[in-house]
């Protein structure tokens, strides 16, 4: 990563931090399931858009740190639960990807939709741990004796958990650990012949990626008081595919557009279809826009909104004479 | 024994439809390349387009054939509109954009017809056959014979019309098959409206059974399990895969699932396995694809990496 980007991130952060507190509700809301989503396409793109494998499973993984989240939650461990979820999600990430190290492709995908399926099943049946299809009820934690059970705190909570995975993101991606997940990407054999691991470096990519989505869903977890199957279906799995799609795979930044282009869409359709008043044409102008866009991005500009955001910077550029060359911005992201 | 026969029965009208649809997928796959997850949101706008015709007084075979049709034209228009220009897009794409397809459709069934469950006409006549004691009610039979009568006889088409030929070209090599005149991207065209309309007459049998929903199009995952075990690229594969499937799903329901919860109920605290054969497919597709990746009956080095 670039000091640049590093700084630009910071500044973001912080500015967002020191916003929270003013926020009115909703909006603390919004800047909550924005930045829980970022966390979870950030986790998929390490092992999509970096390492090159598809997975279906991503909603199940977070349910997986919700309900890990929780119960530590519950049981009165306060913010530990948060990384503690995430070490169960990386476990169970692994678990699902190890043996389906030998599929590639599309294969490993039909075998990660089916571990999304088989997870979905377990939250519904095992009761004493998941409480079923009515959800496990999440305590708020307490830090220092003080409980976070605010739009706010949350908001401020997820902002901070957002910028680390992100940071933390951006420094793997310089080391030979991040290269080398970009090469197992491109070329399998290449990797091979270039002395990488596969095997070891996928091994990592599940492991991250798990533990990132364990992180998101322990976050959403607590954010609303509940894991409930219902809220980490094969739907949401959809949708952070369609994220980082839509954002721009691979990318640092990406996913998080995506996420909030994937996010705020139904809310935006929601307060323009409040005009309507009837929910089922909602619900259904929503579908339609989402599944309209995902295929819309996938034919016009298959590298997302990051592709969209160069463009418009190099045509920015060319028409300042005194800006950047084209040929520097390009490199850049 | 009576019970078992009854499941037998069960299963294999269930499985005959799964068949059905997975050969839909099996014949797209092998002839674009494409892993078509819309398949699912075929079948359940076929069962609609149905509703709708008889809804206008069609009798039912007429409201079937147009229905037929008119899933044939979606078909080709979803392949000429939206996969044509993803011809050189990485599978992964091509996956997301069928997805995409099964949203959109959703959506628009959902618009139409609202998320209710509708009652769906009636189209076979009511009552049941006894065979060996064994009631088998018109519904079932009519379902399952039609759906492997249509299954084989598109086997059939496949493997002796000249027609069936020109798509096994086209599927084998695309480039060869145009080096000898074969339009390959008519055939790609008429692949997309065969499945379709399959699809849409699956979905019309299945809501005879099931009745009339947007769950219909949940169908289009449990074919996935089915194609795997069947070998990605064998439609007689499909077929049997499909039988098997709802077999496995018809005991699962009628004998497993008790069992299991017996004996959950005796050690655990857990009180019910709810739906467990909606699993069970899955649970056997992860097996599939460690034990034996390329399918039952698909050939080694078949699947596209």
């Amino acid at each position: 990563m670039k000091r640049a980007h590093f700084i630009v991130g910071v500044a973001v952060a912080a500015a967002v931090l020191a916003v929270t507190p003013f926020l009115d509700r909703y909006v603390a809301y919004l800047v909550t399931i924005v930045a829980i989503s970022s966390i979870g396409a950030l986790g998929l793109n390490l092992l999509t858009g970096l390492c090159g494998q598809i997975s279906f499973a991503q909603a199940a993984l977070m349910g997986i740190g919700a309900y890990t989240a929780g119960n530590l939650c519950n049981a009165g461990l306060g913010l530990f639960a948060i990384p503690l979820g995430g070490l169960a999600a990386a476990t169970a990430s692994v678990v699902i990807g190890l043996p389906a190290l030998r599929l590639r492709g599309l294969y490993f995908a039909i075998a990660t939709l089916a571990a999304q399926f088989i997870l979905e099943y377990l939250f519904k049946i095992l009761e004493p741990l998941t409480h079923g299809i009515s959800g496990l009820l999440i305590r708020p934690p307490t830090v220092l004796g003080f409980a976070i059970q605010d739009d706010r705190a949350y908001a401020r909570l997820a902002v901070a958990l957002l910028f680390l995975v992100w940071s933390g993101i951006g420094v793997l991606r310089a080391t030979n650990l991040g290269r080398s997940f970009l090469v197992v990407r491109e070329n399998e054999i290449v990797a091979r012949g270039m002395g990488i691991d596969v095997a070891r470096t996928k091994f990592w990519a599940f492991l991250l990626s798990g533990f990132i989505a364990g992180i998101a869903g322990a976050m959403s977890g607590i954010a609303s008081r509940l894991a409930n199957p219902e809220a980490f279906s094969f739907a949401l799995s959809v949708d952070y595919v369609a994220m980082i799609i839509v954002g721009g795979q691979g990318t640092l930044t990406g996913p998080l557009l995506g996420a909030a282009f994937v996010t705020l869409l139904p809310e935006a359709i929601q307060r323009i279809g409040e005009l309507f008043n009837t929910p089922s044409i909602l619900s259904a102008l929503r579908e339609f826009a989402f599944g309209m866009l995902i295929i819309l991005f996938l034919i016009f500009e298959p590298l997302g909104l990051m592709a969209v955001v160069r463009k418009l910077r190099l045509r920015l550029t060319a028409s300042k004479p005194g800006g950047k060359s084209p040929a520097a911005t390009t490199e850049a992201v | 024994m009576t019970y078992i026969l009854q499941l037998v029965t069960a299963g294999l009208a269930v499985g005959s439809v799964y068949a059905l649809i997975a050969i839909g997928i099996v014949l797209i796959y092998k002839c674009s390349g494409v892993v078509n997850f819309a398949q699912g949101a075929f079948v359940m706008m076929g069962a609609y387009l149905t509703f709708a015709a008889s809804r206008l007084g069609l009798p039912p075979v007429l409201a079937v054939t147009l229905a037929l049709v008119l899933m044939a034209g979606i078909g080709v228009l979803a392949e000429r509109v939206v996969l044509r220009p993803m011809l050189k897009a990485p599978v992964v794409a091509v996956m997301m954009v069928t997805l995409g397809m099964l949203i959109m459709i959703r959506a628009s069934c959902l618009a139409v017809w609202g998320p209710d469950p509708l009652a769906f006409p009636r189209i076979f006549p009511d009552g049941a056959l006894e065979l060996f004691g064994v009631f088998i009610t018109y519904n079932y039979l009519t379902a399952g014979v039609l759906s492997i009568l249509l299954s084989l006889g598109f086997l059939g088409f496949y493997r002796f019309t000249a027609v069936g030929l020109m798509q096994r070209c086209a599927a084998d090599n695309p480039r060869a098959a145009l080096a000898i005149g074969i339009h390959t991207s008519n055939q790609v065209s008429l692949a997309w409206a065969m499945s379709a309309g399959l699809a849409g007459v699956g979905g019309t049998l299945l809501a005879t059974l099931n009745g009339l929903s947007l769950g219909l199009a949940d169908i289009g995952l449990i074919a996935f399990p089915v194609i795997v075990l069947g070998g990605l690229t064998s439609l007689g594969g499909a077929l049997v895969a499909g039988l098997l499937l709802g077999l496995l799903q018809s005991f699962t329901d009628g004998l497993l699932s008790p069992m299991i919860e017996d004996l959950l109920r005796a050690h655990t605290r857990i009180y019910s396995v709810g739906a467990l054969q909606q699993v069970v497919p899955y649970a056997l597709l992860v097996a599939v694809l460690l034990l034996r990746p390329q399918g039952i009956f698909g050939r080694k080095g078949s699947e596209r990496l």
